[in-house]
């Protein structure tokens, strides 16, 4: 069935081709659960989606600041986030489809200033890349590229577009007014999907939702001891997760296969790479190139036991004991939980508090803004972050890239950033520390 | 006095964060209050007693303060706004009201709190959409603006005292209206740069005081004669903040007129009155700003923008829309798509700009304006159907 629905596109056909292939290489290292795993779910992913397409059954399209478990509490409608094609290429494709999807969107009008992952978005509904959508669910989170890509999403699909508005604040009122209007978005699914809401189901997802939380709690609890035995790389996948995967078996299956992985090698206390600095990656993961962390790894000794996409704050779990709790529970997880719209969509204290906390608690020896250039939010900033990172003493390198765009930094360039920051600030200052504790 | 001269007084008000309105309403020992959009209902300030004055970055011409805190991804209104506040030059400000309009305005109300001096900072969650569930959201939030500004100013707005900063913002409206279709005429008796700075002059003056102001140039517009030739075309200007006539000058440069726009700082702030016969005024108040002709931050509001500005296109006979956006801005980046979508499915011509705030590139604006121009004759011509009846030229940016 994948291959019958996918094949038509050579984007996707690429795409079809590659998992596969990269599920059975990583079948070669029995100790990497965390990405075979996540691969595995992807592919089983995009196999319930050919199939839901098969069947003609109703898509709901809706942007990266939104988690699917509501869309799962009704049977037979399948949900498609209009970012994943431009992750996907990027994580398991060819980027030049990406870029492809980039270009398209900005001779359309799309300005090259917006987000490249929603300029990217934009290009594959304009290249046919999706199911068609029954209706779409736009959120106002995390970033302002959301109001130009869920717009564009609805102006292109020609179906209707229900709105989430998360406000400023992240007081309990914040997570009534959005309980309140995911109250409001049922009937619209209802409506436009032709199906029922179907409570149980949602519990179901919850419960599943929830057990997924709890593993990634627990493997980010395995990344925050020193050394780290795990790939830097692996940390900002629970974004994927999040807007993909939870509410979902194969979410809780990425979660244990993450945690699994984590858990065997800190056991075994095994070191692939010497770790002499850990940094907080503070802004968007190099999704143009993750074999840039292998580098830092082995030849920085740099590694990155947590990112803002990585952090998972503590309001994850789900009440599913009525329907009313289940709301806020949901509510409640897109308010608080949501990499960047947790820290960016109000104050600037959130956004340098979560940064404090994982500091300390991944016992880091530095920060790195790695500023997605569009990323206005978080480039807004920074003014007050670099305050806070000096205050505390803390060394911080700050620089631009394109995190789907690989035009726009070269990878030598990132890596002369990296390793100068590495090698001339923080390893001879950490080693200075090292020797005055030591006398 | 001449309109000119008229014009040139509002022109001297509108040069810099300060003028001689606000001095003079400072030295009377009255407070100034700022804002940074069209979603703060100012009447609410002034009912308080206060003077609104909505935040702008004319007279700085380094954003340098403020980048270093912002980066050089912020538009360069908020840029200069901020910078203006960190050297001081707000510092006449007794309070400031931020709004999440925009990942910018929000970045920047961080720096207000942080590095300004200024005692009061307000703040209101606009919901990014507009429809009737999201509106007690909005409500709640004006009311809780209402008791922060009383409580700071220890003073209890009375209904009288709405009453009356309702109706004085009507008055403000009302000259707004009839001194916009002055260049809406078919040989206009004023230029969209001239109305683009009376309307500017409006945000930045005591209600009474401009209207005193408006009425007297309304009295010698209404005096003089139209006179010259029909523009070569006319233009609707919309898309993101703008209080730069300079800039529309140099739209107009090329024998255009700017005959009515679908800008916050222009006919969208000025279009509806509240209802002062409102059984319930507050509530006028909240709906008069929450279902006005929505700002591109609004998520899934595009088609009603779009349906008024084909309104306005009708009314006003224009023969093509110029879209300006500021660099960085993903609201209205995201409305320069589906004008492009819309524009060509309705047959309006449509030219996209994109500019910096303090820094009008008039050379580039002029050529690419001057094409523009070209086309919509040649599309006229071709069609051979008159200007301003445009719907069978086809969109071309």
């Amino acid at each position: 069935v994948i291959r019958k629905k996918f094949m038509q596109k050579e984007e996707w056909r690429v795409l079809i081709d590659s998992i596969p292939e990269l599920i059975e290489a990583l079948e070669a290292d029995p100790h990497s659960h965390g990405m075979r795993g996540l691969a595995k779910a992807i592919w089983e992913d995009l196999g319930n989606i050919a199939r839901s397409w098969e069947r003609g059954e109703p898509f709901v399209w809706y942007n990266l600041g939104f988690n699917p478990e509501i869309i799962l509490g009704f049977e037979g409608v399948e949900r498609n986030c209009i970012e994943s094609q431009a992750v996907l290429q990027n994580l398991l494709g060819d980027i030049e489809y990406t870029h492809g999807y980039i270009d398209r969107a900005e001779a359309a009008g799309i300005p090259p200033d917006c987000c490249s992952a929603d300029k990217a978005a934009v290009g594959a509904i304009m290249r046919g890349m999706y199911p068609e959508p029954a209706c779409c669910v736009g959120i106002n989170t995390p970033c302002d590229s959301q109001v130009m890509s869920t717009q564009a999403m609805a102006e292109l699909s020609g179906r209707p577009l229900f709105v989430i508005d998360v406000p400023y604040y992240d007081d309990e009122r914040t997570i009534r007014h959005v309980a309140m209007q995911l109250f409001e978005l049922i009937p619209f699914l209802q409506k436009h999907t032709g199906r029922k809401m179907d409570w149980d189901r949602l519990k179901r997802a919850c419960e599943l939702s929830n057990q997924a939380v709890e593993k990634i709690w627990e493997w980010l609890d395995l990344r925050r001891a020193a050394p780290l035995t795990q790939s830097s790389k692996l940390v900002a996948f629970t974004l994927v997760h999040q807007v993909v995967f939870c509410g979902t078996q194969l979410g809780v299956d990425v979660a244990e296969a993450l945690a699994k992985e984590a858990r065997e090698r800190s056991e075994r206390k095994e070191r692939f790479f010497e770790e002499r600095v850990r940094a907080v990656w503070y802004q968007d993961p190099v999704w143009t190139d993750l074999q840039i962390y292998d580098w830092m790894e082995h030849q920085l000794g740099l590694t990155v036991p947590v990112d803002v996409f990585g952090f998972y704050a503590q309001e994850g779990l789900i009440d599913t004991s009525s329907q009313e709790s289940m709301l806020y529970g949901l509510a409640r997880k897109l308010v608080m939980c949501q990499p960047m719209s947790r820290q960016f969509r109000g104050n600037i204290e959130t956004y340098i508090a979560d940064f404090m906390h994982m500091h300390q608690a991944f016992q880091a020896d530095c920060a790195i803004f790695a500023g997605h250039l569009a990323c206005k939010h978080a480039w807004g900033g920074i003014g007050l972050f670099r305050e806070a990172c000096r205050k505390a003493g803390i060394p911080l390198l700050v620089f631009e890239f394109d995190m789907f765009d690989a035009r726009i930094t070269p990878r030598d360039a990132l890596q002369t950033e990296l390793a100068r920051f590495v090698n001339e600030v923080v390893w001879p200052r950490k080693q200075r520390k090292l020797r005055k504790a030591t006398a | 006095m001449s309109a000119k001269a008229h014009i040139d007084k509002f022109r001297e008000v509108i040069a810099g964060p300060d003028n001689r309105y606000i001095q003079a309403w400072k030295e009377s020992g009255r407070g100034v209050v700022g804002y940074f959009c069209s979603y703060v209902p100012v009447e609410l300030i002034s009912a308080m007693g206060l003077l609104p004055v909505r935040l702008r970055g004319a007279g700085s011409t380094d954003s340098g303060p403020a980048d270093a805190y912002l980066s050089a991804r912020i538009c360069t209104y908020v840029r200069h706004t901020l910078t203006l506040a960190l050297s001081g030059r707000y510092d006449y400000l007794d309070g400031e009201i931020g709004l999440n309009t925009c990942d910018h305005v929000r970045r920047a109300f961080d720096l207000w709190r942080h590095k300004t001096a200024v005692g009061f900072h307000g703040f209101i969650s606009v919901p990014r959409n507009v429809r009737d569930s999201l509106f007690p959201y909005f409500k709640e939030e004006i009311e809780n603006l209402k008791g922060a500004l009383e409580k700071h100013f220890s003073k209890n707005i009375g209904d009288d005292d709405l009453k009356k900063a309702v109706a004085a913002q009507n008055r403000v409206r009302d000259r707004m209206r009839r001194i916009d279709g002055f260049r809406g005429e078919e040989i206009p008796r004023l230029s969209g740069a001239e109305a683009l700075t009376v309307a500017v002059a409006s945000f930045v003056m005591p209600a009474e005081e401009f209207v005193k102001e408006a009425d007297q140039l309304i009295a010698e517009l209404e005096k003089e004669q139209p006179s010259g030739e029909k523009p070569r075309a006319r233009l609707l200007l919309a898309g993101t903040e703008l209080d730069e006539p300079g800039f529309v000058e140099a739209v107009e440069s090329q024998g255009a007129v700017v005959a009515a726009d679908s800008l916050c700082f222009g006919t969208r702030a000025h279009q509806s009155p509240v209802d002062e016969g409102a059984g319930d005024l507050f509530e006028a108040l909240c709906q008069r700003y929450f279902f006005q002709t929505p700002c591109a931050r609004m998520i899934g509001n595009f088609s009603e923008r779009f349906e008024a500005m084909m309104v306005t296109i009708e009314e006003r006979k224009i023969d093509g829309v110029v879209f300006q956006r500021l660099k960085f801005c993903d609201p209205w980046g995201a409305e320069a798509h589906k004008l492009r979508l819309r524009c060509k499915r309705v047959g309006v011509p449509l030219l996209v700009l994109e500019r910096e705030y303090g820094l009008v590139h008039a050379g580039q604006v002029r050529t690419r304006v001057q094409a523009f121009l070209e086309m919509i004759g040649a599309s006229a011509r071709k069609t051979g159907r008159g200007r301003g009846r445009g719907r069978g030229n086809e969109a071309r940016t």
